[in-house]
């Protein structure tokens, strides 16, 4: 593939141009997308591929994202014949490329003359996408009940839409013209894309252009290699659970083998997938594996399919991180991904005492509250709470932060108030709830809500039975604590990590979220 | 005024421009850290300012004790409930990638943070009234933590200030020498974490700046003093004093306030359109004017939101000083890691090892060493051997890996550039790029060239912009307050609206002292964001010109984002007022015409490497002895006491009557006609 050896100036100014371009691709979808979660959130990733699948460049602003762009972009491939100018193919099929069903992926394909050179990539989190509630992340048993399902379709022929498909999808959400705005969002970072690209063959002519995505590829493969090969070789395993309501603790179970300057991670011996919505499809165990490695680099590493090479990640299928159909998946994404980079972590730290952090509090605390408010117009408000970041052999944890798969903003506690029917009684941090060490681990979070007129509080939290554990004999974290207290009652109430319940005006439900392990044993 | 002297203080520099009838005299001086008013002092002497000259000042002492944590012992007081809104924060953690982050240490540590038992709700109303009698517990624990300033922020009181300002009277009485600053006073806008940070960022820097602003005073004697403000006006003394937070963002506000004033002169226009690139020791800044100075209230302060309004300027690692390494993969990478002002570049020959984007530029014989900026020297053969070292790792000589490095630096101000450019849906190719700085100059060709830039001024005097800038500022005072109403409630019934820009507009003419030319902003979204922009409302509010605004929403919305949602309700979030007492703006010289001829001003020539097949022989010119409309092609080198520019191959160059130098490029000539 490499006829010649990278000018060194060169390499790194193409750093910055395929870079360019996935970031140019991603502000114009954050400029015109229409949902919060785009715009304010900024859950979506653009891509840029090589004609082969494999990664060139990634805006990245979503771990999850990392190795699922790669499946959705190869899912694609498979799925396709013949590409033409201005086709843009969908998907969102967890089973066919995609991660859970409100990530809908679009691939497009770039010609230089009747060459196929690469494919522009983008995923952007939809609101809705249908399914047995609101926003599309139900407490479900089945993929069929979390919304539509598109396998990888074209959306767009040589330009042309296809309005059938198109109304077939928007009759499936709840929110059609939200929908109909951001599939245009996506499109015109397509457009963008594929716009930089062409310039960039036309103004430094194409071999040049291809060569060097090889060539950023080799060496972000170089890169890391090389700090894998510094990582004492062997193999560690590990083991973390998750909490289901019935009192079940499904465990996640991981091998990691490091050799010759690569790394694989083998769950093989992971239970069974369960009934409910905490399963996850292999490319989500991938991106939690890649982000587990990508934490463990020194200086930045461009992103592109050279980083994943040497990182191998084994499932065998039916296991609970390597879904099969119909098995739900709609959490997966935000609980389960989480669980599997902990025990991805777990594993590394017996090699990496010194770089691997313990425990965060390994949870988004996910909180929808809905109801009628005062107009008595039914409104709906989700949130996810920040806690205790783990303790590192160089540091306390961060406090009352998002911790590895995600990273979104709170709701200011003034906006909240005048919007919805609800008074916060307190927002703090949550002391001495980070695991004692040489190095402590971060606080949690307290969050009491005050509903002021009656609505149904669906909660989805983990790490309230189990507590994020410390490393190197730092203890662990406080466990995460979700309670109620009934308006003229003076006891709280304990309530379940994960639950669906109405409440009355006056009651308070107050949620304090897990602390950070802690690192290092305190003489 | 007959004499105007604009003193802007950087981390290596203090820059002078001294205006005396039509004679405009530049000075340079190492900045002082010991004692910087006195030196301040001392070079007025010896400049020969007179003792009624007014001076307009640009300091950084409020940005470098909040970036240093150098500022005042500060307390804080919150609602119950809410000790730990400064640390919490938005929740979302500095960098995606690191198991290791740290923080810088919160300006508040938790044993000064305290609250009172207070509460008022969503609409204003005191659900929990304030007790006096704890406010005088709490003035016992603040005289125990020893604090020297305290920052009130209570929840809502953007909707009622009784709360903060009766917590402020007790308080003040028990500890007449506290400092107080007031969220209602310093930003009564909503969102509780930006409103706190903001006024204890207030808090924190306000004893320093007043201190230094004492001795400034002192060492100035009777001359009139004007500070300048992140928003790019100036302010009097008292004020800066009293509300310092207002400064921290003014350091790189002066360039685009010069740069945009020389391109209003020099190209007949109130409304130029330029791209400003200006180049310093560590850091470029870079910003778009779409015919106005762009301003932001969105502003970051390392790690802390500061929501006063402020040029918008977006800064990327790389300057002069930025260094130049080999990475293990075998990449040449440059900064963001900067050699910063001491030990500097290498051959600055104050100990420097790594090789700078400097050195660089002086080893391809882009600098005179001889006459380096402010008459230094730069030592040449230490900088040679060390491209040299570079140059192995890369196979290849020491010219050839400067030309690299010069390259690589360049990579990343064109993405600087996009960003502020392409990204926010302007093409850049309808843009004159204004380049200043030491080292703007050098690189602006290889810019524009990247970029389709058709055009290029560089400033009579462009490493000491940001100091004409202050001479060219006016005096301006901001002022805000929450509205959240939607514009359709607002249209018909504008009265509490018309109550609140009156309300403004008689604290900023007191703040001004003057008869302030006042003009009013609305920030508005669509019904359901969470961002807002800023459109400008005529005055006086009338239903007819909040329609008006309203529309300039839906088209503001549809060039920014791409999209606009004319049927959807409009909200107004907040009021702006801002205003303007017209600053001294004196006329620049204007040059005569030329009596000589161009050749006079060539100094010779030099070896210069322009690309790798190796150094060419380029004219070169003397900045002083350069007259209006002379002219001249690239590839040449402009040298003078600021700055060094570099006219590449296929530019041509033309003198104006303000003595900028125009550049146009061949290709786009052509095009032209």
């Amino acid at each position: 593939m490499l006829h010649t050896e990278p000018d060194p100036v060169l390499l790194e100014v193409y750093r910055h141009r395929f870079a360019g371009v996935a970031e140019e691709m991603g502000v114009t979808l954050q400029r015109t997308g229409y949902s919060p979660n785009i715009k304010e959130r900024l859950d979506y990733s653009c891509a840029v591929f090589d004609a082969g699948g494999a990664m060139v460049a990634q805006a990245a602003h979503i771990p999850v994202h990392l190795g699922a762009m790669t499946a959705s972009c190869q899912a694609v491939l498979r799925a396709t014949d013949t590409w033409q100018p201005g086709d843009i193919t969908i998907l969102n099929d967890p089973y066919q490329g995609g991660n859970h069903l409100p990530d809908i992926t679009t691939v497009s394909p770039v010609f230089a003359g009747d060459t196929l050179t690469f494919f522009a990539v983008t995923r952007a989190h939809h609101a809705d996408v249908g399914g047995m509630s609101p926003g599309s992340l139900p407490l479900s048993t089945t993929l069929y009940q979390e919304g539509i399902i598109i396998p990888p379709v074209k959306l767009y022929r040589a330009g042309a839409l296809n309005k059938d498909l198109l109304s077939l999808v928007l009759r499936n959400v709840r929110t059609p013209a939200e929908r109909r705005g951001d599939l245009d969002a996506q499109r015109a970072a397509h457009a963008v894309g594929e716009r930089r690209l062409v310039a960039l063959s036309q103004r430094f002519g194409l071999p040049e252009i291809l060569r060097y995505a090889s060539h950023l590829q080799a060496y972000s493969e170089r890169m890391t290699r090389a700090a894998i090969a510094t990582w004492p070789t062997g193999t560690y395993s590990f083991e973390d659970c998750l909490e289901l309501p019935s009192g079940d603790a499904p465990v996640i179970r991981v091998k990691a083998t490091i050799a010759n300057g690569s790394v694989t991670f083998d769950f093989t011996g992971t239970d069974p997938i369960i009934r409910a919505p905490l399963n996850t499809v292999l490319p989500v165990t991938q991106s939690a594996c890649y982000y587990v490695v990508r934490c463990l680099m020194e200086g930045d590493i461009p992103m592109n399919a050279g980083c994943l090479a040497p990182v191998t990640v084994k499932a065998p299928p039916g296991c609970l991180v390597h879904a099969t159909p119909p098995a739900a998946v709609a959490g997966g994404n935000v609980e389960t991904s989480q669980r599997i980079t902990d025990a991805a972590f777990g594993a590394l730290a017996q090699a990496l005492p010194d770089q691997v952090a313990a425990a965060g509090q390994g949870t988004m605390n996910n909180v929808t509250i809905g109801g009628l408010d005062k107009a008595g117009q039914p409104y709906a408000y989700y949130e996810t709470l920040g806690g205790g970041m783990g303790a590192s052999s160089l540091a306390g944890g961060l406090s009352g932060v998002h911790v590895h798969m995600s990273n979104t903003l709170n709701t200011p506690v003034e906006a909240l108030e005048m919007q919805f029917p609800m008074r916060i009684r307190e927002y703090s941090l949550r002391s001495s709830s980070g695991g004692e060490g040489v190095h402590q681990g971060g606080d949690g979070i307290v969050r009491e809500y005050e509903l002021l007129r009656p609505a149904t509080v669906t909660m989805l939290s983990e790490r309230r039975r189990y507590a994020p554990w410390g490393l190197q004999g730092g203890k662990p974290g406080k466990r995460g604590r979700n309670t109620l207290t009934c308006a003229g009652a003076s006891e709280a109430l304990p309530l379940d990590g994960k639950f669906t319940k109405s409440l009355e005006a006056g009651d308070r439900l107050r949620i304090e979220t897990p602390g950070g392990g802690g690192w290092g044993l305190r003489p | 005024m007959d004499e105007l002297v604009g003193i802007d203080v950087g981390g290596t520099f203090t820059d002078f421009v001294y205006l005396r009838g039509r004679h405009l005299i530049v000075h340079k001086q190492p900045t002082s850290s010991h004692n910087p008013s006195q030196a301040i002092g001392h070079s007025l002497d010896k400049l020969g300012v007179g003792a009624k000259a007014a001076i307009i000042h640009g300091t950084t002492t409020a940005t470098n004790a909040l970036l240093e944590r150098r500022g005042a012992r500060t307390a804080l007081l919150t609602t119950e409930g809410f000790r730990d809104v400064l640390v919490l924060g938005r929740q979302n953690r500095p960098q995606l990638y690191r198991l290791t982050q740290k923080r810088p240490p919160s300006l508040v540590p938790e044993e000064r943070r305290f609250v009172a038992r207070e509460r008022l709700t969503s609409d204003g109303a005191a659900l929990i009234p304030l007790r006096e009698e704890q406010l005088h517990e709490i003035a016992r624990q603040l005289r125990d933590c020893g604090a020297e300033s305290l920052a009130v922020v209570f929840l809502f009181s953007f909707l009622n200030d009784t709360h903060e300002r009766r917590a402020a009277e007790v308080l003040q009485e028990l500890l007449p020498e506290l400092k107080i600053s007031l969220s209602v006073d310093i930003l009564p806008e909503y969102r509780e974490y930006e409103r706190t940070a903001t006024t204890v960022i207030n808090a924190y820097v306000q004893p320093r700046v007043g201190r230094y602003l004492e001795h400034l005073a002192a060492a100035l004697g009777e001359r009139p003093v004007w500070v300048m403000q992140s928003n790019g006006g100036t302010v009097d003394m008292p004020l800066a004093a009293k509300q310092p937070a207002r400064l921290v963002l003014s350091g790189p506000a002066g360039g685009v306030v010069g740069a945009f004033t020389v391109s209003q002169d020099a190209f007949q226009t109130k409304k130029p359109q330029i791209l400003t690139i200006d180049m310093g020791g560590t850091s470029t800044d870079v910003a778009l004017c779409h015919g106005a100075i762009p301003r932001t209230a969105e502003n970051t302060v390392g790690d802390l939101p500061l929501r006063l309004p402020s040029t918008h300027i977006h800064t990327v690692g790389a300057g002069g000083g930025s260094i130049a390494r080999v990475d293990t993969g075998g990449v040449l990478r440059v900064g963001p890691k900067s050699a910063g002002a001491l030990p500097g570049p290498i051959c600055y020959g104050k100990g420097g090892t790594e090789v700078t984007v400097t050195d660089a530029n002086l080893v391809l014989g882009r600098l005179d060493p001889d006459h380096f900026e402010a008459g230094g020297t730069l030592a040449t053969q230490t900088a040679y051997e060390a491209l040299a070292r570079l140059g192995s790792l890369l196979e290849r000589g020491p010219e050839a890996a400067a030309l690299g490095v010069i390259r690589v630096a360049n990579a990343t101000m064109e993405r600087a550039l996009r960003r502020v450019s392409v990204e926010q849906g302007h093409d850049p190719r309808d843009y004159t790029l204004v380049s200043f700085g030491g080292a703007g100059p050098l690189h602006a060709c290889e810019l524009a060239e990247a970029l389709g830039v058709r055009r290029i001024l560089v400033p009579r005097h462009p490493g000491v912009l940001s100091a004409v800038g202050l001479l060219m500022a006016n005096i301006t005072y901001d002022a805000s307050c929450a509205v959240l109403q939607p514009m359709a409630t607002l249209m018909p019934h504008p009265q509490p609206l018309t109550q609140s820009v009156a309300s403004l507009g008689r604290q900023v003419s007191a703040a001004l002292s003057g008869e302030a030319h006042i003009t009013a902003a609305l920030d508005l979204r669509y019904q359901g964001q969470s961002y807002e922009l800023e459109v400008p409302l005529r005055l006086p509010v009338s239903p007819q010109h909040l329609r008006t605004c309203a529309e300039g929403f839906h088209r503001a919305h549809l060039q920014r984002y791409g999209y606009s949602a004319p049927h959807r309700p409009v909200q107004c979030v907040t009021v702006r007022v801002q205003g303007t007492l017209p600053g001294a703006k004196p006329a620049l010289p204007r040059a005569p015409e030329a009596d000589r001829p161009v050749s006079e001003a060539r100094t010779g020539n030099r070896n210069v490497w322009l690309s790798r097949s190796g150094a060419q022989e380029v004219p070169c010119y003397s900045r002083q002895r350069l007259m209006a409309k002379h002219a001249f092609a690239g590839p040449a080198l402009v040298f003078q006491y600021d700055s060094t520019a570099l006219v590449a191959a296929g530019w041509h160059a033309k003198v104006d009557e303000q003595l900028n130098i125009v550049l146009h490029h061949d290709a786009f000539a052509d095009a032209a006609h």
